[in-house]
């Protein structure tokens, strides 16, 4: 019986690498995903910032002179606005892993609590920039 | 007399064919099908296979929603053939068989991974007294629900099983031994439900690298979920029920 022939022959469509090209849903997808590449360049930045602290006075001015280059400002604008992209999708998505209380109050109660933490580092840092 | 002509309009499918009997790779035909305000994918196809041409292939049965058998992919986005009409689209439609599974012929899918990954999750309720035997004497007794814990996986228990939740899902597409959307909802289902005594059994299958942390919440599946039920949140909840469960692992001896 096993050897009997069988007229199936399933196909099975290859997935290509520009899978994520073909629908809004997956470019937005890439998008929100995406958001982490200009986080990382903004990461980069802070720990060089911390390392020139830790050399002394004439590299931490030099790594001011180096944030304050147009093109370092540019990117790291960019990084704040993906970052504010991403907060507002995970915050969107967030009540429906965690459904403690209605989305609504939810999404409001995470955009608070970002203010009130960026409020309280300007408040402490502040002074210092 | 003036005699009332019915004008007939009509639409161009384009529908992908494949006969595993003859084609290498699938290939396109168009039809034209007359349509009105309530004519669906569903009624088309069946014109096509009454009037123009008998020998397309595709799967169908209740026409209203609730089988899941009719799904396709319509311009490229899952759908249930009976719940999608001809009338909100306005140029050609683009009719193909779901995408990420085999096809079979023309529109029929080879859902047997499906079929596979739901087994897997134990989506049934499971019950520890149930390796005893059951005899008269030991009648088994109904198992009451109060309606607080029946709201808790309500939500997850109106799957019809259709798959158009895995023709959405980037991450089947790439990994087809990911348990996928619609088993890890009804794992879900069942790990909620107070009756059931089974999480144990699943918890392994939920955890594995084909489980729940397989997902990227792309997000696509609950969008063309017919049923609405939110598949990628159930998906993300079985996230922090296998958090949870690792968590309280570390402090077992």
């Amino acid at each position: 019986m096993s050897e009997q022939h069988s007229p199936r022959r399933p196909y099975l469509a290859p997935l290509t690498a520009s899978w994520w090209l073909k629908h809004r849903y997956y470019r937005f997808y890439m998008l929100r995903e995406a958001t982490v590449l200009p986080l990382l360049f903004f990461c980069g930045c802070l720990i060089a910032g911390f390392y020139s602290l830790q050399q002394g006075e004439s590299s931490w001015l030099n790594w001011l002179s180096f944030m304050a280059q147009p093109w370092v400002m540019a990117l790291n604008a960019l990084t704040f606005a993906a970052s504010l992209f991403h907060a507002k999708t995970f915050f969107e998505l967030f009540p429906r892993v965690m459904p403690l209380l209605p989305a609504p109050l939810m999404i409001a109660g995470q955009w608070l609590g970002t203010v009130a933490v960026a409020a309280l580092l300007l408040l402490l840092l502040g002074g210092v920039l | 007399m003036e005699k009332t002509v019915e004008k007939t309009v009509e639409k161009t499918l384009v529908i992908q064919r494949y006969n595993p009997e003859h084609d290498q790779t699938p290939s396109q035909q168009r039809y034209q099908v007359p349509f009105d305000n309530s004519t669906s994918v569903l009624d088309a196809l069946l014109y096509i296979q009454q009037s123009l041409d008998p020998s397309l292939a595709f799967r169908w049965s209740c026409r209203m929603a609730i089988c899941g058998s009719c799904s396709v992919m319509v311009n490229g986005i899952p759908k249930l053939g009976c719940k999608t009409f001809l009338r909100d689209y306005s140029g050609d439609l683009l009719l193909e068989p779901l995408a990420h599974f085999a096809t079979e012929k023309d529109l029929v899918s080879d859902m047997t991974l499906f079929l596979q990954h739901l087994q897997a999750v134990k989506p049934y309720l499971i019950r520890q007294e149930q390796s005893a035997a059951i005899t008269p004497a030991t009648k088994p007794q109904p198992h009451k629900q109060t309606p607080k814990q029946l709201a808790k996986y309500r939500k997850f228990s109106s799957c019809i099983n259709c798959g158009l939740c895995y023709a959405a899902c980037p991450q089947f597409g790439l990994n087809p031994e990911f348990l996928g959307p619609a088993a890890l909802t009804l794992a879900q289902r069942y790990n909620l439900d107070s009756r059931d005594q089974g999480k144990a059994e699943r918890m392994p299958q939920l955890n594995g690298k084909n489980g729940v942390w397989g997902c990227t919440f792309v997000g696509f599946c609950s969008d063309v979920c017919p049923k609405h039920l939110d598949p990628a949140a159930a998906v993300n909840q079985g996230k922090v029920a296998s958090a949870t469960d690792f968590v309280i692992g570390l402090f077992k001896p």
